[in-house]
């Protein structure tokens, strides 16, 4: 790793200090730090060299040398689904090289029957490729390296509950989720129980394990039900196992819920979806308990998507009140994101030293400046490049919809630029009620395949 | 206010403008006068307005208002172009070519085409249709009754609207044309037509056409019931489609012309010389930017037969032709969508696995991939997948192929039985996806025949 980089991610080891730096001092040393790392990567990662040809970038000079050298998050997803379906292991590695730092094709792949066991084979030979359970079927995949883990551990160590408290093995963690997988999300929580859990006081959906296999499996089994090769008696068969999954979930959830309410006046680390947080709530007035009855110092998080669920339209107020006076921080991150963004008490965003963002125009193509802002504010796409990663590239755009506030200074005294608190998915134009005779065929796909 | 656009409502010969409420969001705001249900139905008690009025005089009518339309008397035609200029996801050349077009739906040897193979002929239409010889002996009476319909008219091409207004004509019945917010100016604008070109005819009192949001149940849950409707036609449209399905029940029948993808198989034989390749690329850039690939006969995925570097080849030459200026297509599109062009980057510099031919400058993009992409192509976007034989692209065909554009014309017959067993309606030469001849089948079935109540006299 080169000095300038290096100097940057290990800024976080002091986190009060690096998320207050001065971005007039810190951003040339981002600059060439990213000029260092474009170096090595364009020779190693063939996408990047490509970028940087077709713009005809030879070297990052400014920011906006960066945009085109930034890919989509679709890249991480662009094999063809047939070499998973047809079991074509040497052809899913050739793919993941063209997006790799370290060869992986040299990886043996021979004793490999399923996309878990490639995972897996990948993981033993240290690249901890990490999935996406996309909701359309098809998975992403990311390199990263045991050292880049490593490195992101750190980051949420002094990260995650950043600038309320600092994490210490001291909580009892309830990770309302998996711990075993090969997602982001899994890792989080794993890093997470390390850098709070008390030992032998992790709680998490341990019966349950993140299966690619199963993602992918849906995948194919809705495109034989589009193709119409499907069999009746398969469609009832998944759909009656997807249902059982369901079940046994749910039964494990609700033992993890009623522990949590047994130790809800020790200091507890929280996780969970907002839905999951409603459950609680319900079970808890089954039991007699009311609200604000949480230790002081236990740390909850709530998130994820909301979409398809029915939820109250105080769900947030709801669950605000019922844990009461405890810590609840927050961070902008995503899987394809090493080193996450915390919020501050201000309840704006903060980028790592290590974190150069760039934020674009709405088609991605123009990095937006002060001059396209109104009092400060600007709108744009979400792009960065995360100057963590050693196992690929981490220059990204996103689907992210963003304000960016050029304001030197945050409501909460520390320096920025910062991000508001309302990032949403760009939505797609004009689809108002238009009404049209072209389709697809996944309009005559009737059933639920979602387990 | 002054910003939003009001547009027409039409009903029963009655056009009426307004702003009183608002619609769409953005720079696609729209108003639209109040909507009063009352006004919307026909009372079954009494007969349609133009349940008895003969063909002949239809016609006759129907062929003026292609003059009117042709003409534009009023300016209302070019009013109509402008408002649809600003609304519309198509851009203008289209758009103005389009309603140059729309007089050719009233063509009287079309109609009359229709009428024959359809129907069987006018009389059936105008009166009571004998038919003897029965196996019981018994002699009986038929009539392709006047129908009253409810349609959920596309907005994807200018020329559905017309359509809409010709079978309803032809029809007799009584017909309520729900607006799409994609194209909210012409159909009102062809109502208008009928009403100046037959003032308080019965064949005018037929037809209203009004916006309401595609679901809004305050509107569909008191119109959409038997006793005031007999079908529902829905053009496409999944949101539609889905909040229709509500409805549909005994004595309220769905006609669905439903959302479909277009495909093109590429013959070995396009590859007999540079010439002919040139000339096959362009049939097959036609066939994908019809409507600007907004249409359902327009080709999303085409299969070519040959080795990856004759693949590589025809990529090239069709991207050159996505971005030619033809009666339904512009030199220029509308930028891609987010979610396409994010599917798209994450394809380039893909190789081996995919190739992207052009930019997103609107002129047109090709991907060559092994196996169809897993997004929908649209906004002139075609996927190129390269196959042994065209018998291996068979299988990518379904239910939801509407038209196979195939090149050569003479491998048609040795497809079309396979074909069709997958679901597809319609195979044409390629090149000729966008021609449609009103009078044969449209997406499996016989529109006007489909439209009809099919009434007996029994002896």
């Amino acid at each position: 790793m080169t000095s300038a980089r290096q100097q940057l991610l290990e800024m976080i080891n002091q986190p009060n200090e690096a998320y207050a730096q001065d971005p007039a001092l810190i951003n040339p040393l981002r600059l060439q730090a990213a000029q260092e790392l474009f170096e090595e990567r364009r020779k190693q990662i063939p996408l990047v060299e490509n970028r940087a040809q077709e713009a005809g970038i030879d070297r990052i000079r400014t920011f906006d040398d960066l945009v085109p050298l930034l890919f989509a998050h679709t890249v991480y997803k662009s094999y063809p689904p047939s070499f998973i379906e047809q079991g074509r292991w040497d052809r899913m590695l050739q793919w993941l090289n063209t997006l790799s730092v370290s060869d992986v094709t040299n990886v043996d792949i021979s004793k490999v029957t399923n996309v878990d066991e490639w995972i897996d084979t990948l993981w033993a030979s240290g690249h901890k490729v990490l999935a996406t359970s996309g909701s359309s079927g098809k998975c992403s995949f990311l390199n990263h390296s045991l050292q880049d883990s490593e490195n992101k551990k750190r980051h949420f160590k002094y990260t995650v509950g950043w600038p309320f408290i600092q994490s210490t093995p001291t909580h009892t963690v309830f990770w309302l989720a998996p711990l075993k997988g090969p997602n982001s999300a899994i890792e989080a929580g794993n890093f997470n129980a390390e850098n709070w859990g008390r030992p032998g006081s992790v709680f998490a959906l341990y019966k349950q394990e993140v299966k690619i296999s199963e993602v992918s499996h849906m995948a194919s089994m809705r495109k034989k039900m589009a193709e119409g090769t499907a069999t009746p008696d398969e469609i009832e068969a998944f759909q009656l196992n997807a249902k059982a999954k369901g079940q046994a979930g749910q039964e494990e959830f609700m033992e993890l819920v009623d522990a949590l309410l047994d130790r809800r006046h020790e200091p507890l680390f929280i996780s969970g979806m907002w839905a999951q947080h409603m459950a609680i709530i319900e079970r808890a007035r089954q039991r007699g308990i009311g609200d604000g009855e949480f230790h002081s110092q236990t740390v909850m998080n709530a998130g994820g998507g909301v979409k398809g669920i029915s939820l109250p339209e105080d769900y947030k107020e709801q669950v605000a009140r019922f844990y009461g006076n405890v810590i609840t921080p927050g961070a902008y991150g995503m899987t394809e994101m090493a080193q996450l963004n915390p919020r501050c008490e201000a309840g704006r965003y903060h980028a790592a030293p290590g974190m150069i963002w760039l934020v674009l125009d709405k088609d991605g193509e123009r990095l937006l400046t002060e001059k396209d802002a109104v009092n400060g504010l600007v709108e744009g796409r979400f792009g960065f490049l995360d100057l963590l990663y050693e196992g690929r590239w981490g220059g990204l755009i996103t689907g992210d919809k963003v304000t960016l506030d050029f304001h030197t200074t945050c409501a909460c005294g520390r320096p920025g630029p910062t991000l508001l608190d309302n990032i949403t998915r760009f939505a797609q134009a004009g689809e108002d009620d238009h009404i049209g005779c072209a389709g697809t065929i996944d309009s005559y796909i009737r059933g639920e395949l979602n387990a | 206010m002054s910003d939003i656009t009001p547009i027409w409502h039409v009903i029963k010969g009655q056009a009426v403008r307004g702003n009183a409420l608002e619609h769409g969001s953005g720079k696609n705001r729209f108003g639209s006068p109040e909507l009063n249900l009352n006004e919307l139905i026909w009372p079954r008690q009494e007969p349609g307005p133009a349940f008895d009025v003969p063909l002949s005089q239809i016609m006759d009518i129907l062929e003026e208002l292609a003059r009117w339309i042709e003409k534009d008397p009023d300016g209302v035609m070019v009013e109509a172009l402008e408002q649809s200029v600003k609304l519309s996801t198509l851009p203008r050349d289209v758009l103005a070519r389009s309603f140059a077009y729309l007089p050719h739906v009233f063509n009287r040897r079309s109609m009359e085409f229709q009428v024959e193979t359809e129907l069987g002929g006018a009389d059936v239409l105008d009166g009571w249709r004998t038919v003897s010889d029965t196996p019981s002996g018994r002699t009986h009476r038929i009539r392709a009754f006047p129908p009253r319909l409810v349609h959920i008219v596309a907005g994807n091409a200018p020329g559905v609207s017309a359509q809409t207004v010709m079978r309803g004509a032809l029809s007799k019945g009584v017909h309520l044309l729900k607006i799409p917010s994609n194209d909210l100016f012409t159909a009102t604008a062809i109502l208008r037509g009928l009403a100046a070109v037959a003032p308080n005819h019965p064949l005018t009192h037929s037809f209203s056409a009004v916006y309401w949001r595609g679901g809004d149940q305050k509107v569909e849950s008191m119109l959409f019931r038997p006793q005031f409707f007999d079908k529902l036609v829905a053009w496409g449209g999944e949101g539609a489609l889905r909040s229709a399905k509500n409805y549909i029940g005994p004595g309220f029948e769905l006609v669905a012309f439903d959302p479909k993808t277009s495909i093109s198989l590429i013959g070995r034989e396009a590859f007999e010389n540079e010439q002919t390749l040139s000339e096959v690329a362009d049939r097959a850039a036609a066939d994908a930017t019809v409507m600007n690939q907004q249409a359902c006969v327009s080709s999303r995925f085409q299969f070519v037969e040959g080795t990856a570097e004759q693949v590589d080849r025809f990529c090239a030459l069709l991207q050159q032709r996505l971005g030619v200026e033809r009666p339904t297509t512009s030199a220029v599109g509308n930028p891609l969508p987010a979610d396409l062009r994010e599917e798209i980057d994450g394809l380039k510099g893909m190789d081996p696995f995919y190739r992207v031919w052009g930019k997103n400058d609107g002129a047109g993009i090709v991907v060559r991939s092994d196996e169809p992409v897993d997004f929908h192509p649209d906004g002139r976007v075609v996927n190129v997948v390269g196959v042994k034989d065209l018998s291996d692209a068979v299988r990518f065909a379904n239910v939801a192929t509407q038209t196979v554009g195939i090149y050569p014309s003479a491998r048609k017959t040795e497809l079309r039985n396979i074909l069709a067993s997958m679901g597809t309606q319609r195979v044409v030469e390629l090149g000729n996806a966008g021609s449609i001849e009103a009078g044969i089948s449209h997406d499996g079935f016989f529109p006007l025949m489909r439209f009809m109540r099919w009434v007996n006299d029994e002896g």
